[in-house]
């Protein structure tokens, strides 16, 4: 049984539509996700191999090449083996999949917060590796682990760099991932030990640190560039309120509506949060729960400058 | 340290190195330049050589760019995420591997195979397949093929 803070029921509860399945949703271990590398293979191959091993495996409606499966031996398949497959959990195929057409074309785009590089890899995938896509971590000793993914996964349009986002030099990207560190509360089903640094003390700074990404990263973007912000996370926080900031400081900002997906529910975004009311365009934002669709919880925002 | 692998991970080779590891690929695996076409060659650090994206950055703190496509140390050493990619665009030195031999790949072993099985192939790194998938790089000498898979990347397979 996870021990669940107090102060967290108390924030999140009232947001839920059914409290006793978000909280049951919490204590179940997440089941195993992968998504077909289309550099090296295509979602009827692995069907078709995962077929001939006797592993079931369910395609996602909303994503052709997103599949969940009960086996625990998927990272012992041929397929894990040569990148031809990439674990990865099903909401974090959002941020790329949902800026899928404006790829098709683009130059440059920036993955500001990369490492490990699930969403690096999609990316190129994404952009049959062309164009050029940058790779930005803060953390030098997490981008070896980017650079581990993006060999395994065959990203050659791809650049590492490692430096604060806050600083980074002054270029323009047509589209930008801003896959925001967080305070990860969404990441509760495959990580038990969340809740015993949990604290909103740290929300509150993982908040300030994510307004300066989120306005930095919008400087970046070339005008009718398109951006996503994204958190696993459900503070208001460091989601509804990073938008919210965004819009204070850069009127000019579209915060698009997010497509609905075939076999994937997406929620409301809060409204308003103790107290204040949030600008009435932060209700094109989506955000996840855990209980809704098996997954983690998540939170995307998309927006065009 | 930090330094150094970011500056050197971002310098175009010499024509002459440039030369040398693309006519290697092509005479060894008949792999034609034409395949990196679009690509850049960097030189990094302790001999390695990237395959990245033409149109560089300005950034200085460039980390690395692409995949590692080779490492040089006199000749050229091909990488396993070379031939994982490019693998099904080679026509020479490769060998299919049986499923056992594969797994045993994986693992990181050492094969040794029947000589006929070695009938067209030349000593030096080959690339080794199983069914029509590229698994990786080994080096043959002396009609055995030592395991050129990083550790890393090593897997004890259960489904292939
Ligand atoms: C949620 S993780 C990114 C996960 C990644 N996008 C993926 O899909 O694999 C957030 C990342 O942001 C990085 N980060 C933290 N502060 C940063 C900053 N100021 N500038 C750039 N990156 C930062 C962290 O090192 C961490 O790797």
């Amino acid at each position: 049984m996870t021990f669940i803070p107090d102060a967290f029921k108390e924030r999140y509860l009232p947001l839920v539509d059914d409290e006793d399945a978000f909280l049951a949703s919490l204590e179940v271990l997440l089941p195993k996700s992968f998504r077909v590398n289309t550099l090296k293979s295509n979602a009827d191959e692995v069907k078709a191999r995962f077929a001939g091993y006797g592993i079931t495996i369910n395609q996602m409606p909303w994503y052709q090449e997103a599949f969940v499966s009960e086996n625990p031996d998927i990272g012992a398949t041929l397929e894990h083996f040569t990148g031809a497959i990439y674990m990865q959990e099903l909401v974090s195929m959002l941020p790329p999949l949902l800026i899928r057409e404006q790829l098709k074309d683009a130059r440059f785009v920036l993955d500001a917060c990369a490492a490990p590089g699930s969403k690096t890899t999609q990316l190129a995938a994404l952009m049959d590796n062309k164009g050029v896509i940058v790779a930005n971590d803060a953390s030098y000793s997490r981008t070896r682990a980017l650079k581990f993914n993006l060999e395994k996964t065959g990203t050659i349009n791809s650049i590492i760099t490692n430096q604060d986002l806050r600083n980074f030099p002054h270029m323009q990207f047509d589209a930008i991932l801003v896959d925001a560190p967080c305070s990860a509360e969404g990441t509760i089903r495959k990580n038990d030990k969340l809740f015993s640094e949990w604290s909103e003390k740290s929300i509150f700074s993982q908040s300030r640190l994510q307004k300066q990404l989120i306005t930095k990263a919008f400087e970046l973007l070339t005008p009718g560039g398109t951006m996503i912000y994204s958190t696993c996370t459900f503070a208001p926080e460091e989601n509804e309120a990073v938008v919210d900031w965004l819009l204070q400081s850069y009127p000019d900002a579209v915060i698009e509506p997010i497509p609905e997906m075939e076999g994937l529910k997406l929620s409301h975004p809060v409204e308003e949060w103790k107290g204040a009311t949030f600008n009435a365009w932060v209700r094109n934002t989506r955000r996840i729960w855990p209980h809704h669709n098996n997954t983690g919880g998540f939170y995307l925002a998309k927006v065009r400058k | 340290m930090r330094g150094e692998h970011r500056r050197q991970g971002n310098e175009q080779p010499p024509q002459e190195t440039k030369g040398m590891v693309l006519d290697y690929l092509e005479e060894r695996f008949g792999l034609s330049p034409e395949t990196f076409k679009g690509f850049g060659l960097y030189m990094a650090s302790k001999g390695r050589i990237y395959l990245g994206p033409v149109r560089a950055i300005g950034s200085p703190r460039i980390v690395c760019l692409g995949i590692t496509i080779a490492r040089l140390s006199g000749t050229v050493k091909p990488s396993t995420n070379l031939i994982q990619l490019f693998g099904r665009q080679m026509s020479r030195n490769i060998i299919r591997l049986e499923k056992e031999e594969a797994m045993a790949y994986a693992r990181g072993d050492d094969l040794r195979l029947a000589p006929e099985r070695l009938d067209r192939i030349t000593p030096g790194y080959v690339a080794l397949n199983y069914l029509d998938v590229p698994l990786g790089c080994g080096m043959l000498k002396d009609g055995s093929i030592r395991n050129m898979l990083p550790k890393a990347k090593r897997l004890e397979l259960k489904f292939i």
